[in-house]
């Protein structure tokens, strides 16, 4: 009994260091980062130091709000879009081995090809603007999102399954009342991989889409004019957005309630 | 006069990579309105294959399954199964009060018999001791309370048929007999037919008023015995010279089933 204060302390200093450790990990890489950019002199166009990055977007929010929204527009509609076609496509696959068969390959092959491979091609088919970079970035997101809810919507319960199928259950409302909230946690995970595989899809996509807005598009200008601090400065923008998006499927998660299988068996 | 449930010669067969097994040869079964039979065998011998036989969740390769003079399939389009499996299979993300309304609210409308509304339901849970549990979530549920939601989830339904697959099998020993008792306490407002399936012999007697032993290779029914027992079912009667006989029989004929 007389150790239980000394165990609350105990679980709450846990808790405070589980929020801790990642700030320190963060801040421990960037003083590493500063340091070894002193220490050996690396020149600013090559390398600059964490503070300069930081005190150059501090000095133009307004460029990095502008163009981190326009690459978290187009992230997020190309990730919804690549969310639906994976979940869609996810339910004859589920359900039929041939479509099964006849999809699983199509799709590796999407994901094991690089998207620098195909991206200009679909910039030349779509032409220039917010078309192709959606096309891009949903592509990437797509693969995930199509294993991931073909996994889920095959993983219910057989007990549960025959319950259903013992009141001649309608094949629909064994696919909502039973294989989507399986699925749910499985589209979770889908989504946190997704998050930034979308990032990458859209600044690449502005690479190629002769778009003059968005963070590829500044890390672009940014070479093109030697400013290693606005490309380092995006590429921060980008870093934030991507642990963003990761809180929001986190906050996702949580609201719903079904962000862990819970059988309930 | 035909049984509410007639088996008439039902052969049923599973292919396997080692050939075919047979799972039943051959079985006869009548089962009267509003009786509980319960299955009782080694396993393997085919006592989950013949509920799901009766409840049209597989077909026989040969002979006959009627239930109220119907196709057990034409049934089961009725909704005039209620299933309790072995795993209580709640839905993890439902309420109690959700898991206890899903077999009506599956299918609604297609069923001819009365159903029980949401508030008799609710009711029914606190019948069973869960009142203070309608809103929990099943991980929130020990296993006795879990199996308890499904037995109210069955007698919901209001099915003439109850399938009972090992419903208590995962439970301890004390839960398992306080829910033999529920069962009976809810049989006996329903009066529903109950085909159940246990490998516990004082298990199915106190519940049952025909045992039905079964042997392996191939599934065979070997012995029936009919208990004797009076109802209300109470477990004063477990420690009486009727039960105990009861008992000692249908050991007797599983002992003899064993032997090939």
């Amino acid at each position: 009994m007389s150790r239980s204060p000394d165990r609350a302390v105990g679980r709450s200093l846990g808790r405070v260091a589980l929020v801790v450790a990642p700030l320190a990990g963060i801040v421990g890489f960037l003083s590493l980062w500063e340091l070894a950019v002193v220490a050996f002199d690396i020149k600013a166009f090559a390398l600059p130091r964490p503070s300069r990055i930081v005190s150059d977007m501090a000095s133009n929010p307004g460029f990095f709000a502008r163009n981190g929204w326009a690459t978290a527009r187009e992230a997020g509609i190309g990730l919804a879009v690549g969310a639906l076609a994976g979940a869609v496509i996810a339910v004859p696959m589920a359900h039929l081995r041939v479509v099964d068969r006849a999809v699983a390959p199509v799709a590796t092959l999407v994901q094991v090809t690089p998207i620098i491979g195909y991206a200009p091609a679909i910039v030349l088919w779509l032409g220039p603007g917010l078309g192709p970079i959606v096309v891009i970035t949903a592509l990437v997101c797509f693969v995930p999102f199509l294993f991931g809810a073909a996994s889920g919507l095959r993983s219910v319960d057989p007990d549960t399954l025959e319950l259903l199928r013992s009141v001649d259950a309608r094949w629909w409302e064994v696919l909502w009342r039973l294989r989507v909230p399986h699925a749910v946690p499985y589209l979770f995970a889908a989504a946190r991989t997704a998050i930034g595989l979308s990032l990458i899809g859209a600044a690449l996509g502005e690479w190629f889409a002769l778009v003059d807005e968005g963070l590829g598009w500044a890390i672009k200008q940014g070479i093109n004019f030697n400013a290693a601090p606005q490309v380092w400065g995006a590429t921060f923008t980008m870093g934030a957005l991507g642990l963003a998006g990761l809180g929001l499927v986190g906050l996702a998660e949580r609201v719903s309630g079904l962000g862990r299988p819970e059988p309930g068996r | 006069m035909p049984g509410f449930v007639e088996v008439e010669q039902v052969t049923k067969a599973f292919d396997t990579r080692r050939g075919p097994v047979v799972a039943l040869a051959g079985v006869d079964l009548s089962i009267a309105r509003g009786e509980i039979v319960s299955l009782i065998g080694p396993s393997g011998c085919g006592k989950s294959t013949l509920v799901r036989l009766v409840g049209g969740l597989l077909a026989p390769d040969h002979g006959s399954l009627r239930v109220d003079g119907q196709d057990p399939l034409v049934a089961r389009a009725a909704k005039s199964f209620a299933l309790a499996p072995q795993s209580p299979a709640l839905l993890g993300w439902r309420s109690v009060r959700d898991n206890a309304r899903l077999l009506v609210r599956v299918n609604r409308g297609a069923e001819q018999h009365p159903v029980l509304d949401d508030a008799a339901i609710d009711d029914l849970l606190r019948e069973v001791g869960l009142g203070d549990f309608l809103d929990a979530r099943p991980r929130q549920l020990s296993g006795g309370m879990r199996q308890r939601v499904s037995l109210v989830r069955a007698f919901a339904l209001g099915a003439p048929v109850l399938l009972m697959d090992e419903p208590f099998a995962a439970l301890d020993e004390i839960t398992r007999a306080e829910m033999r008792y529920l069962l009976l306490r809810l049989w006996s407002h329903h009066r529903s037919t109950i085909v159940f399936v246990t490998h516990s012999i004082p298990e199915a007697v106190m519940l049952s008023d025909r045992v039905v032993v079964m042997a392996p290779r191939p599934g065979r029914i070997v012995a029936v015995e009919t208990i004797g027992l009076d109802r209300p079912r109470h477990e004063a009667q477990e420690d009486s010279v009727a039960f105990l006989g009861h008992v000692a029989t249908i050991r007797r004929a599983l002992h003899e089933a064993m032997v090939p």
